[in-house]
This record gives structure tokens, sequence and C-alpha cells, in this order.
């Protein structure tokens, strides 16, 4: 048994007032019995763990509470430090039958098929340089969701490659890599998560990696936060795709072509936005498509709501719930579309919906898609330089 | 096939396998009772579980037999002889030459009981509430036998000095002889029943005063014993034409006065056959039966026809009588006319229609009239008729055997119009049990609660029939001066019995007689009993067959006690459990769902083939699917197709995947290079396993077995190879074959996921073998699988037929 009594003190829980401002923020605290502040007043771990098991497994790790805690708990460092220290039996079987923890164990053998990258040979990658495209689950998703769900999340990877390309830059792919780790670690199998790290770290720092892009709010967020515990003297620079791409805007790299989507609004990955602060640069990105105009949910930016559940650790009632109202309320915006930067969000959006159409409920009528593959399919038509000009400046008519 | 090549193929495996150990079986649990039982316990209209007891018979284990008899016949002297026995109608024994003489085979095991049987202990605590019956035919006796040993006090009604109804009044001692009756009725009144004899409901008691002396419920059970009338001319006035079932009556109450001379009788059922014999034995000299249409719509057993004609009796059959001939009061005779068949009625028989111009006489000096059964009305009181009655028999709701008087059923001839006895006795089951409901949860059966939810199965028939014995078919004694009345019917000696009950083909699935379950010393069973009837029937369970080890004999000249003979296929064995002494053990037959991680995506009651799963919501908590545990099945597939891990398996517990793993990886967490398992992942019914030495190249190998293949996720593949298995197989039965229906296809879904992901995790795809096998593969194949030594053998011969029984 680790330490509580450090756990508490690293992670700030020792700190909590039992205030209950968590509990007005958390998405679950709102349907479920839940309550974060009952879990950080654990006095004896030996008891009590068991006790709260439940709620430890629960947890969205969304760090919606850490918005408000006036004590600067960080909540979700605590849930996941605990953890690791859950017997065996008191585990609840992860979704899918625990496919994604158990294909994200490091094998033997590591050479990924990379066919899907063929299938456009309009992609240019190269064997070196400094920039890499960390590809992550991408395939392995298309695999084990593309005959469920209508979802083609490989095609992110394609478009994030494309977008690349147009601004010049052929990233490297590394054969080697594996699953970032970011489901094992937050279900507590870090010392499976402590072995995929260092497979990475040493496969990008072999190739002389230094700046790694990311297309996956979670692969974003565990390279940059928790991977340098690794790392040692390697300490690669990791961007999300957006990060990268917004930056490029000013300085005119980039541009959009007109798109007929009017309005579309955004969801915050968890991992993106509260975990790693990066809420402007997708909005950039999106007002930067021309015929686009981005509309903001009731609950965006710090206060954005959970797609329901994180790293397909626990999926139950309430991840149903909180799929249903957030698209429910994406769709109040009147948005045609709900772009979000992480495929998970992607997957469980589609997953409820799918539902909702099976069961022959009246689905949510909004489409959901990936902010990288939203962004490559509004790129300008590359070749001659002939700008197509929005159908409203036509109308106002062109003095030549 | 000639039977010569199978027997020796079949002796050419024993002697092959003397060399073997005792397999390691891989199974979980089991329960038989899943599929259809063999045909003839199917046919029982009372449930009689045949195959066990005539299993049970050719081990010439007859008290045993007639126990698994009285758990659903409480009259089996009285059945063994006078069933039609639907059982041997179905009997597969027909098709290689006739069908076993079970009824003989029950008649034999009832007459072998010398003395009274312990007298039969409730098996609920004694009830507070009390049952009348009135009537003490088979249906009365029947449903009070079970309600008391259900715990009521049931005190049964009896209008005449003697219990049994039709049983004593309808037929007569040469075919059913006083002493059995008295013997059988005795015996059943052992269960704590009173039988109040000479009590007419109506004249001596009213029902409405009977149902206030504090019944909870009454049953009425009381026949239908008024003989209809021809409705022909001249009938009423003359005292020659009598009702064939009054007859019957005064003669098996002693009265031996000769009927007359020529007797002529009317109708075709078996009131008439038997009052025609009856007369005959009353020294007419001459009967005949008038019937109005076929013979082969005779409605009386064949049996019974073909004895009649051997007495001497008559069949005149399209005749029907017009007019009663008669001088003064005396009878003279009939005038008959000659019918024809027209369309078909209701019954879907043809209807006779009348030859104009064809009349003729027939002398006779008595008629017996059997040509329909009414119920007598006297005991209900008046204003009670219209509302109780259909068309001169009682009313009920065919499901629950209520009447619109609450708290009162009927069953029964009343009910049903004139039947067997079978039929009567299932009747008296049925409505014991809608008695039963009725007062523990003061509603009655419903529809669902009869619903058998059984999945039909095919069985195979041995290649060769195990005894070439034609049936032995009882003598039948000639009527002789002065034995007139003695039983007609002769008794199979032991030795022809037990030659008999050996002609069975054994159909079907194991016969769950549950002989085996006080008698198993070391404790190879498990019961299961099925959760919700609230432990009203006794004993109700499922055997399982449990992890262990079994020693299954093949040498032919070995009958175990299990009768483990080769031709037995060894599904239909009992297996076997835990360590000696151990107490049996109690495990639900179904799948649960963990509530907490039920997302409500109804994807496991979409797939769910016995409709077993609803989606339901509680007062604290969304929907979410609920698994009704009278209808689940166990068959796992909403475990393989629940996307959160809420559906759990049969009988299983969470931890049951690692424990399986465990096994194969001997408990390492990856396997050793020079020890890594070819795992098998195999249905349950045991089908196609032998594929793995084709593809294991050396490995050992280790074989999962699932309830079906259905349950498949791509998490265990991946699990498989995470932990270091050689490579894996997975084989089931094939699409059409599988019993649940869609396993197959469900399980190809997951591997074909599998096939994608492997080459991103640098495996090959065809890491993952499948054998979709059209045969059930019997044991000799797992043989090959559990024993090493085999492997090489098979690779060489590689001709599987080879190792088939």
């Amino acid at each position: 048994m680790a330490d509580l009594a450090q756990i508490r003190r690293s992670t700030g829980a020792a700190l909590c007032l039992e205030c209950g401002k968590c509990s007005t923020m958390c998405p679950l605290a709102e349907i479920a019995d839940f309550s974060a502040a009952r879990v950080m007043s654990m006095q004896d771990p030996e008891a009590e763990l068991h006790g709260h098991a439940d709620a430890i497994q629960r947890c969205l790790t969304c760090a919606a509470c850490e918005e408000r805690c006036p004590q600067g708990v960080r909540y979700t460092d605590f849930v996941r430090s605990l953890r690791p220290e859950l017997p065996a039996k008191v585990r609840d079987p992860s979704p899918h039958g625990e496919v994604f923890q158990i294909a994200a164990t490091p094998r033997n053998g590591h050479s990924t098929d990379w066919d899907w990258l063929e299938a456009d040979d309009g992609l240019c990658v190269a064997q070196e340089g400094e920039v890499a495209l960390f590809v992550g689950c991408l395939p392995l998703f298309d695999a084990y969701f593309g005959p469920q769900l209508e979802v083609e999340t490989v095609e992110i990877a394609r478009a994030a490659i494309r977008l690349l390309n147009r601004l010049g830059i052929e990233p490297v792919l590394i054969h080697e890599e594996c699953c970032c780790g970011h489901d094992l670690l937050w279900r507590g199998d870090t010392d499976a998560f402590e072995t995929l790290a260092k497979h990475n770290l040493a496969a990008f720092e072999a190739r002389g990696i230094q700046h790694i892009l990311t297309v996956c709010a979670e692969c974003c967020r565990t390279w940059r936060t928790d991977y340098p515990e690794f790392s040692g003297a390697y300490q690669p620079r990791v961007e999300h795709l957006s990060e990268f791409l917004a930056a490029r805007l000013d300085r005119d790299e980039l541009s959009f072509r007109w798109s007929s989507n009017g309005a579309v609004t955004y969801q915050d990955p968890c991992r993106l936005g509260r975990q790693l602060g990066v809420f402007d640069p997708p909005r950039e990105l999106l007002r930067a498509v021309p015929g686009s105009e981005l509309t903001e949910m009731k609950r965006s930016g710090r206060d954005a709501l959970c797609c329901g559940t994180a790293g397909f650790i626990r999926c139950d009632a309430a991840s149903r719930q909180l799929q249903t109202e957030r698209l429910a309320s994406a769709a109040a915006t009147g948005a045609s579309k709900l772009l979000t930067a992480c495929p998970k969000c992607l997957i469980h959006f589609h997953c409820a919906q799918q539902e909702d159409h099976r069961r022959q409920r009246q689905p949510v009528a909004i489409e959901v898609e990936d902010l990288t593959v939203f962004l490559s399919g509004a790129l300008e038509d590359p070749g001659p330089p002939t700008t197509v000009e929005p159908p409203g400046a036509q109308q106002g008519g062109d003095p030549s | 096939m000639s039977a010569v090549a199978n027997v020796s193929r079949a002796a050419s495996y024993s002697l092959a396998d003397t060399s073997l150990v005792v397999p390691e079986i891989q199974s979980e649990p089991l329960p038989i009772r899943l599929v259809q039982p063999a045909p003839c316990t199917q046919a029982c209209p009372a449930g009689i579980n045949v195959k066990a007891y005539v299993s049970l018979i050719a081990e010439s284990r007859y008290d045993e037999a007639l126990a698994v008899i009285r758990q659903r016949c409480p009259l089996p002297g009285i059945c063994g002889r006078v069933c039609p026995a639907p059982c041997e109608l179905v009997c597969e024994r027909r098709a290689v030459d006739a069908p076993v003489a079970i009824r003989a085979l029950k008649r034999f095991v009832a007459d072998y009981e010398t003395e009274a049987p312990e007298p039969p202990s409730p098996f609920r605590k004694k009830a507070e509430e009390s049952v009348a019956v009135v009537g003490s035919g088979p249906a009365g006796l029947t449903a009070a036998y079970d309600l008391a040993l259900a715990g009521y006090r049931v005190t049964v009604y009896e209008s005449e000095n003697h219990p049994g109804g039709m049983l004593r009044h309808g037929i007569t001692a040469y075919r059913l002889p006083r002493k059995i009756l008295d013997r059988e009725i005795e015996t059943l009144c052992r269960a704590q029943i009173e039988i109040r004899t000479g009590c007419r409901i109506g004249v001596d008691l009213d029902l409405e005063e009977l149902l206030e002396r504090g019944y909870d419920a009454a049953l009425l059970a009381v026949g239908a014993q008024l003989g209809r009338h021809l409705g022909v001319e001249g009938e009423e006035k003359c005292a020659g034409v009598e009702d064939a079932l009054a007859f019957l009556g005064r003669v098996n109450n002693g009265d031996r006065t000769p009927p007359g001379s020529r007797i002529v009788v009317i109708g075709g059922g078996s009131t008439a056959v038997e009052a025609a014999r009856s007369a005959l034995r009353l020294g007419a000299q001459s009967v005949d039966i008038l019937y109005r249409r076929y013979r082969e719509e005779l409605l009386a057993d064949p049996e019974e026809i073909a004895a009649a004609e051997a007495e001497g009796i008559a069949f005149r059959f399209l005749v029907t009588p017009a007019r009663v001939i008669t001088d003064g009061s005396q009878l003279q005779g009939l005038e008959c006319v000659r019918v024809g068949l027209g369309e078909p009625d209701s019954s879907g028989r043809r209807r006779p229609i009348e030859i104009p111009g064809s009349q003729f006489m027939v002398e006779a000096d008595r008629v017996l009239t059997a040509v329909g059964q009414e119920v007598d009305l006297d005991f209900l009181p008046a204003e009670f008729q219209p509302r109780l009655l259909d068309k001169g028999l009682l009313s009920t709701d065919s499901t629950t055997l209520m009447t619109s008087w609450h708290g009162v059923f009927a069953a029964g001839d009343a009910v049903s119009g004139p039947a067997t006895v079978i039929d009567a006795i299932a009747q008296g089951h049925r409505a014991a049990d809608a008695i039963s409901r009725f007062l523990i949860h003061g509603r009655s059966l419903r529809a669902e609660d009869l619903r058998e939810p059984c999945m039909p199965v095919e069985y195979e028939l041995p290649d060769t029939s195990p005894i070439e014995a034609m049936r032995a078919e009882p003598k039948l004694r000639a009527l002789k001066p002065g034995r007139e009345f003695t039983e007609v019917e002769g008794r199979l000696s032991e030795s022809e019995v037990v030659a008999e009950a050996r002609r069975c083909l054994r159909c079907g699935p194991c016969a769950e007689c549950r002989i085996c379950a006080p008698s198993c010393r070391r404790r190879h069973l498990m019961i299961q009993r099925s959760g919700n009837n609230g432990g009203q029937r006794n004993g109700e369970g499922v055997l399982l067959r449990t992890p262990g080890t079994i020693a299954l004999s093949l040498s032919s000249k070995q009958p175990t006690r299990g009768r483990l003979l080769p031709e037995i296929r060894p599904r239909n064995l009992l297996e076997i459990g835990p360590q000696e002494g151990e107490p049996i053990e109690i495990l639900p037959v179904r799948a649960r769902i963990h509530k907490a991680l039920c997302r409500g995506c109804a994807l496991c009651a979409d797939v769910c083939p016995f409709d077993a799963i609803t989606m339901v919501m509680d007062e604290d908590s969304p929907e979410h699917a609920r698994i009704e545990a009278a209808l689940c099945r166990g068959c796992n597939l909403c475990a393989g197709i629940c996307p959160t891990g809420a559906a759990i398996p049969t009988a299983l517990s969470p931890e049951w995947w690692n424990s399986k793993l465990d096994d194969c990886f001997d408990g390492e967490l990856i396997a050793e290079e020079s020890d890594q398992p070819y795992v098998v992942l195999a249905c349950q019914r045991r089908v196609g396993a032998a594929g793995a030495a084709l593809y294991s190249k050396g490995s050992r190998v280790e074989v999962i077995r699932f309830r079906c293949v259905g349950q498949l996720q791509v998490g265990m593949l991946l699990d498989l190879q995470r932990r270091g298995a050689s490579g894996v197989l997975v084989t089931g039965c094939q699409n059409e074959r599988c019993r649940f229906g869609r396993g197959a296809r469900l399980a190809a879904d997951q591997i074909e996921i599998t096939r994608t992901i492997l080459p991103l995790l640098g495996v090959d795809p065809d890491y993952v073998q499948v054998d979709w096998s059209s045969e059930r593969r019997t044991d000799p194949i797992d043989r090959v699988i559990d024993n090493r030594v085999l492997t090489d053998r098979v690779l060489t011969e590689s001709s599987r037929e080879t190792w088939q029984i």
C-alpha cells in the first residue's frame, strides 16, 4: 500500500476543506451518487479504500472539479494515484472486454501495419527530420470500431499529414511507436505504462525527433505531462496539431477555402482543455475557416462537459446520459457540426448516436467530426492558386 | 453402413484406448435440462421421465425406476395397465423395428413392489391453507397428492362408497384388477390425504356449504359420468336401452346379472369397447359394436379393440341407429341406417351422412349406448350453472384452470370431456400447480409460467441397436368360464422386462432422473434449483457437469453404475465434481447484469436468443438490462456482446477468464518461450477440437470451453496472444447448428475484428484459426487433444473418421 498521507499531500487532497464546490462542477455529482470530497475525507486506506472503490473508478477524471476548488486540490491526480492501490477483487472490468488495455500492453514485436498510409498516395512523410507525428491507436480504433460505428479514425492521421504537407512539412512516422499508455496509466497499471513510455521515448529519441505532434488529446497530455518523468535528458517539444497549426495562421502559411458549414461548435476534450490549457488554438483555426461560424455550447472552455468516458476505463448509464446531454446542448447552438480534437470523444458521441438510432429513438441531429479532418477538408485546393470566392462575394459584384 | 462395420470400429477404438490414462475434461458446469428431453418423455402428458425409468429398468433397478415414475404419476400400476401410452407412439425404436413396450415395463415395476413404499413426506413445511377436492378420480387424486406433498391439508369428497371415480366405475376388473386399484389408492393416501366417501356434494353437502367450512380453494374434478342419449325415436320409453356407463358402473359394483343374449353397443370409444367386453363376460351370446365412422377413427385404444375382436366382438362400421323398435315395452331391435362420410367437421373427421333408403334392422334384446359423456350437474347450485358451464362441461380459464368462481378450480373429464387416465393425471398436476400458485401468490398461473423454454436438440441414434431383440408383447389370457373378470393381459417376466428395456435407444440428452444424486459416493454432481419456483417442486433442478475427472469406462463389458456404455454419447453422462465429501454446490445457471456498469445500450437484449433480457428502469437506477432468471438459458451471448462489462457470464465469477488463463499458462504471467501453449477455445458441445492437432505444431494444447463461442470477445483473443499462447483455435458449431442460433456468427465477427487488429500489433492474422464444424465431435477427439501421446497419431492417420465412435 502506497502511503496515503503522501498521496494526499502531493496531490493537495490534504488541503480539502470539504466545502463541496467540486460537486457543483462535477458532471457525475449532478446525475449520480458521487462525491469527490467524500473520497478525499478518507483517513484509513486499508479499511476505507474498498468502500470507495466504486467512486474511485467512476471518476471521469475530467478535472472540472479542479476549476472550482478554492484550495487547488488536484483531484484527478489524487484519484489516479489511488487506482493502482485498488485490489483486483474490487476492480470493475473495463469496457470493450479491456481490448484497448490489452492491445496497449507492450509486446515483443511492434511492426505496426502502415497500410492506411499507403491508401492515399498524395501523402508525404519523411524518414528523417525533427518533426514527428505520433499516430497512436488510430488504426486500432479503426479496426475495432469500424465495423460497428461509422467512424474512420485513421483518416484523422491522414488529414494531419495532409495539413502538414500543405505547410511544407513532411512529418516523420516512427514505425516502432506503441500506444502512449494513457489508458493503462489512468486505470492504474503503472508498471505497464512505464514500459510503454520508455519504449516510445527510446524510439523517438533514437530517431532524433525534437518536435512531436499528436492528433489525440490524450496522447498529447500523456506525452507532455506524464512522459517527462521517464525521459531524462530527452525533452522533445510536444504539441497537439491544433496548437502547431494555429501558430502558423498568424504567419499566413495556412489558409482555408470557404466552406458552407454555417455554424459549428467545438467540444473541449478534458485532456486538451482543462488539463493542458489548450482552449484557444482550435477555436482560432475554426474561425479561420471562412463560411464556418463558431458558436459555443452552454458549457464550454473551462466549464466544458466531458464526453462521458475517459480512456475506456468505465462506461455506464452516466456516460450515456452525459453523451446525450452534450449532443443535445451542441444541437441547441444551432450548429450543424460538433467538432472535437480527441478521437475518443468522436467515438463516444458516435456510439451514443448510433445507439439511439438502433433503439429507434430520435438521434440528436448533429454531425460529429474530428477537428483535424474538418480542417483538412477545408484546405484550399492545391495547385494553381485560384481561390474559390464565397458566393456572398460574388453577389457583391466584382468590379472587374 | 453395415452394423458389423460400426461395431468393429467401436471395438478397435476401445482397444486402442486401453493405453490411455483417464483424461482431464475441462468443462464448465453444464445444465443438461436446457435441451428438450427424449421424445417419450416429451410425449407423456403427465411429464413422467420415461427415458429415466426405462434406463433404470434396463439395469434391474426397479425400485428406483418406480420412484422416478412416482415423481409424476402417483398411480403407476393403473397407468401400467390402462394408459394408451403416447410415449410408445413416438418411440424412436419404431424406426428400427417396433417401439419399446413402455407401458408393460411400467406395469412390471409397479407390480414388482411387494411392500408399500415409505409414505412420502411433504417437501414444504405444513401450510396453513387447506384445499377441498371434489371427486376421487385420477385427476382429483393426483391433484390431492401434489397438494398434500406441497404441505396443504387436503380433503377429497367422493359420492360413491369407494374412491377411484372412473377408474373404479368405468374400467372393468379384467383390465384393472380391484386389488391393484385399492392398493394404489391406499398408497397414494399415505401422503396425508383424507378421503370422505359417500358424501355427495349437492345432496349431503352443498358446494357453498363446503367452501364455508374454511377451505381456501376447491378443485372440482367430478368427471363426466352421464351418458348422452342417442336422440332417436323410441329411446326413452324402452327399458332395454341403457347408458353403457351406468351398465359398467353396475357391473363394477359387483352386479353380475346377465344383460341378455343379443347385445348391441353404440359408439366407438373405450367405454363402448369396455361395455361390450363386459357384456360378453356376463354371458351374452353375441355382442356387436355399431360405429358410424371407419375403423381408423375408433377412439378406443387399438390394443383394446384387437383384444375385443379376439374375444369375438363384431364391429360394424358406417352404421347409425335411426329408431328403437319395441314390442310394447320389450326391445326388439334397432332400425339402423348406413352412412357415408362427407366433409370434415370441426374435429377434422369426416361427418357421417345418412344414405337415404338404406335402413335395415338389427335385432337386439339389449342396447348399450356410449355416444358421449356429460357432467352430472346435480352438485352445482342451480344459480351457478349458467356461470360455470359451457356446452355441458365446466368452463375454466384455459391457463389458470380457475372457474369464474374465485378460488374454485376445475380439472379432469368435467372440463375436457372424456379422456384418458394419463390426461386426467396431467390435469391433476396442472390443477395442483395452479392452486399452489394461487395460494402462495394470491394470483393464479400465468401463461408465461407454463412456458417451456427448452431448446430442441438434435440427437444421434446409435448406428447399431444395442440389442437386436424383438418387442416383447404381454400375453393375453383367453376368456374362460368362471374367470371372466380376472385380468386379461399377462405380465412380462423379469428377464423379458430387462431385455425389453435394453431395446431402448436412449435417444436425447441425459434423462436427469436424479437417482444418481443421493447415491453418488464421490459427490460428483451438482444440483441447481431453478430460481423462480420458490421450491414448490421437490428436487427441481438441473444436473451439472462440473470440472474434474471422469472415469470413462469404454469397455462395453463393464457397464458401470452410470451405465457408461460406448453407445451412449458422453454428453449424456453425468459428470462430476469436486472432492469426495464436499457438499453439493448450487450455482445459478444464468447470466447476471452488474447494474452499476450497465449503460442501457440494449445490445444484450437484441442478441438474447431466449428473450430473457428486458430493459427496465428502477426508482434508483436509470434504464438498464434485467435478465429474467426463468428464461435465461445461460448461453452467455450477452456477455460476449456487452460493451461495458456489465453482463456477467453464467455460473462464473468475473475472475473466470483469469483462472482459465492461469490454467493454460501454469500461472505464469507471460508464458516462457519453451512452453507456449496452443489454446483451443471451444464450444462446450465438444465440437471440432480435433483441428488443434493440425495447427498446434507440437505445442502443448490447452482447451478452454465456452457454453457457446458466441461469448468470445476480441480482448480474450488478444489476451491469449499477449500472454504468449503459440496460437489460438476457435472452434464451434456451424451457424445453422448452433443451439443458441447465432453463436457462430457473433464469434466470427469478433474473430474478424481480431484479425484486422493483429497486424497492428505485429502478429500474423493467421494466429487465430477457426474451425466451424458441421459435425458433433465426440470425446475421443478431446482425448486426442488432452493426451499429447495421440496427437502425432492423428496427424499420421489424419482421417478423423477413425476417431469417431
